[in-house]
């Protein structure tokens, strides 16, 4: 199992990335040139000391961040190690140079003059590596920010274009197609008036349920309308269990809206509300919106059997929102919420866009 | 010859009413005792009735057309009516059970009164067969219906006066507070009366993961974990500044990582 965490532990972590001791070998190595030419030693004796410094800098960095307590920053942990760490490092390279014979050494005054020039030189190079470092880390997190959003909007494109590839394929089931024409079937034979209209809904159902390459001239209106044939078939079907009212919010007729969404949500709540059902239920569809800020709100409600809260959501949802997403940027939301002491509402969120 | 009876159990009124208008053409001497709506109305008329034929409707609301057919009586011939299973159907190719299939055909219709006139003074279908053929006939729509789900796939919350349901995707933790659990999702949070306790058997452990006595973390909302002192660590989540402890017993779900 893949999990996307990373732990940082001392051990391994107390440990300086590879490419941080490759600079500092490759600074020390550098600056011990000049400092040869100074001193007047030879270069792997100056070496040694100026790398022995390097690489317990370096360490105490590494360590430092890696044990930090919680309230400091990487940067700050860094800065705080080089300066407390270097009169130290500085001390522990003697220790070693000496072999032990460190405070005869340092009694002579060259000696200590070499030292206090070395903790200066220590924090002169150790500081503004420390800060480059900071730089860096925050550059890769910026990196690994922005990688996260395209990989995000990638997503999202993909999500849409397999949405609009389904919408491609025929919608209609075929259980429902065959019940409902033997529905009509018996009000023909039985000589209804009904059959007509009846047959009308079924026309206009399916007319909207063919496949379809975009959804330009769909506004809210067609769609209400759409709802209100389904149900009208659906109540044909099943009139002693389903009841259901559809409201028409003003200004429908001139707000786009992506064909199906709203029906898509009618047909979840009668297949898994209202069907599953011995007694039935209603189904609520209606909307507002907000005359001062443009917010609509729209709604498929129904006092069905409920949803379990561990009934696995369909794709229908999740093709729903990206399409809401695509039609009215990602402010749009799609809202689920319990019906006492029964059912759902489903609620469409979003912001209203006229038609151009 | 004692009079044969015959019982319609179908959710759709027009369907009952079609097919008793089909047999009263068909079959005249064919009694019909009243027609049930649902599975459970069928077996309380079966017992009233004790019909000889039964017809049913495959899908129905509480009790479907399968589960009925076990809980009859061997004794009942059984018709199945369905609109459309495209997979079902195959469950009916031995031919221990007869079918119609919506719209009903006259002329297929008259060929199974035919032959139940033919059978009908002899017992029912094999119990061997029959069982087969309902076992066979579950399965496949079962195949097609979702399996049932063993994790928590809603939270729900009270928000302002209403009852949210939050998809678990969208959470991304939970934190015991004081007799409460506050759950943090994508648009908001909300507090809830579930134990993390409860919460952690009942979520999928593959997605979320148990931090803490107090917490559980949607591992999709991690971005890491830093190792503080003492066998803790910290959880730092992508959205938002909430830093989240791990304990000592809890640090084992990280490891190796």
């Amino acid at each position: 199992m893949t999990r996307p965490t990373s732990l940082r532990f001392p051990i391994s972590a107390c440990l300086p990335a590879p490419r941080h001791a490759v600079v500092v070998t490759a600074f020390t190595l550098l600056l011990s040139v000049p400092l040869q030419r100074l001193s007047g030693s030879p270069y792997l004796e100056v070496f040694g000391h100026v790398g022995c410094v390097g690489a317990i800098l370096l360490v105490a960095c590494s360590a430092a961040v890696a044990l930090r307590p919680r309230w400091l920053g990487p940067g700050l942990a860094r800065l705080a190690a080089i300066v407390l760490a270097a009169p130290v490092a500085v001390l522990l390279t003697f220790l070693i140079a000496e072999r032990g014979n460190v405070v005869a050494f340092l009694r002579q005054p060259q000696s200590q003059t070499a030292y206090v020039a070395m903790v200066v030189m220590a924090l002169l190079f150790g500081v503004p590596f420390s800060l480059m470092a900071m730089r860096s880390e925050r550059r890769q997190r910026e990196r690994a920010d922005r990688l996260q959003i395209e990989l995000e909007k990638n997503r999202l494109e993909r999500e849409l274009l397999d949405v609009r590839l389904r919408m491609l394929h025929a919608q209609i089931e075929p259980h429902f197609l065959f019940n409902t024409l033997a529905n009509i079937e018996a009000l023909v034979a039985s000589g209804s008036a009904n059959a007509a209209p009846v047959l009308r809904h079924l026309i206009a159902y399916l007319r909207a349920a063919m496949p379809r390459l975009n959804d330009a001239d769909a506004t809210l209106e067609t769609e209400l309308q759409l709802v209100r044939s389904y149900l009208e078939l659906m109540r044909l079907r099943m009139p002693d269990r389903l009841r259901f009212a559809v409201a028409t919010p003003p200004a429908a007729a001139a707000l786009r809206f992506p064909a199906m969404a709203l029906l898509t949500l009618v047909e979840n709540a009668v297949r898994h509300g209202i069907d599953p059902s011995v007694d039935g239920g209603e189904i609520d569809v209606g909307g507002h919106c907000d005359p001062h800020t443009g917010a609509m709100t729209l709604w498929v409600s129904d006092t069905g059997v409920g949803m379990a809260e561990t009934a696995l959501p369909g794709t229908g949802l999740a093709n729903l929102r990206s399409r809401l997403h695509a039609f009215y940027g990602t402010a749009a939301r799609v809202d689920l919420h319990d019906v006492a002491p029964h059912g759902v509402r489903v609620e469409l969120h979003f912001q209203a866009k006229e038609t151009a | 010859m004692r009079q044969v009876k015959a019982l319609i159990a179908d959710d759709e009124p027009l369907l009952r009413e079609r097919l008793r208008a089909h047999l009263a053409v068909l079959w005249p001497e064919l009694a019909l005792t009243d027609d049930a709506r649902n599975g459970a109305e069928a077996l309380e008329l079966v017992a009233a009735h004790r019909p000889d034929i039964v017809f049913l409707d495959i899908r129905m609301p509480g009790m479907n057309g399968i589960d009925t057919a076990r809980a009859l009586a061997r004794s009942t011939h059984l018709v199945f009516v369905t609109a459309y299973e495209q997979y079902a159907l195959q469950a009916f190719e031995q031919g221990a059970v007869d079918y119609l299939v919506k719209p009903i055909d006259r002329v297929r219709l008259a060929d199974t009164v035919t032959r139940l006139q033919r059978q009908l003074p002899a017992s029912a279908h094999d119990p061997a067969a029959l069982a087969a053929t309902l076992d066979g006939l579950a399965a496949r729509l079962g195949h097609h219906a979702a399996p049932p789900a063993r994790w928590l796939q809603w939270i729900k919350a009270s928000v302002g006066n209403s009852v949210r349901l939050i998809p678990v995707e969208q959470v991304h933790f939970l934190r015991a507070e004081e007799k409460y659990t506050r759950v943090v999702w994508d648009e908001g949070e909300a507090l809830i009366r579930k134990t993390i306790r409860e919460l952690a058997d009942q979520l999928d452990p593959e997605r979320f993961v148990q931090t803490h006595r107090a917490v559980i973390v949607n591992l999709a909302c991690v971005r890491e974990v830093v190792r503080g002192m003492n066998e803790t660590a910290d959880v730092h989540l992508r959205h938002g500044g909430e830093i989240l402890p791990v304990s000592r017993s809890y640090l084992h779900h990280f490891r190796q990582m």
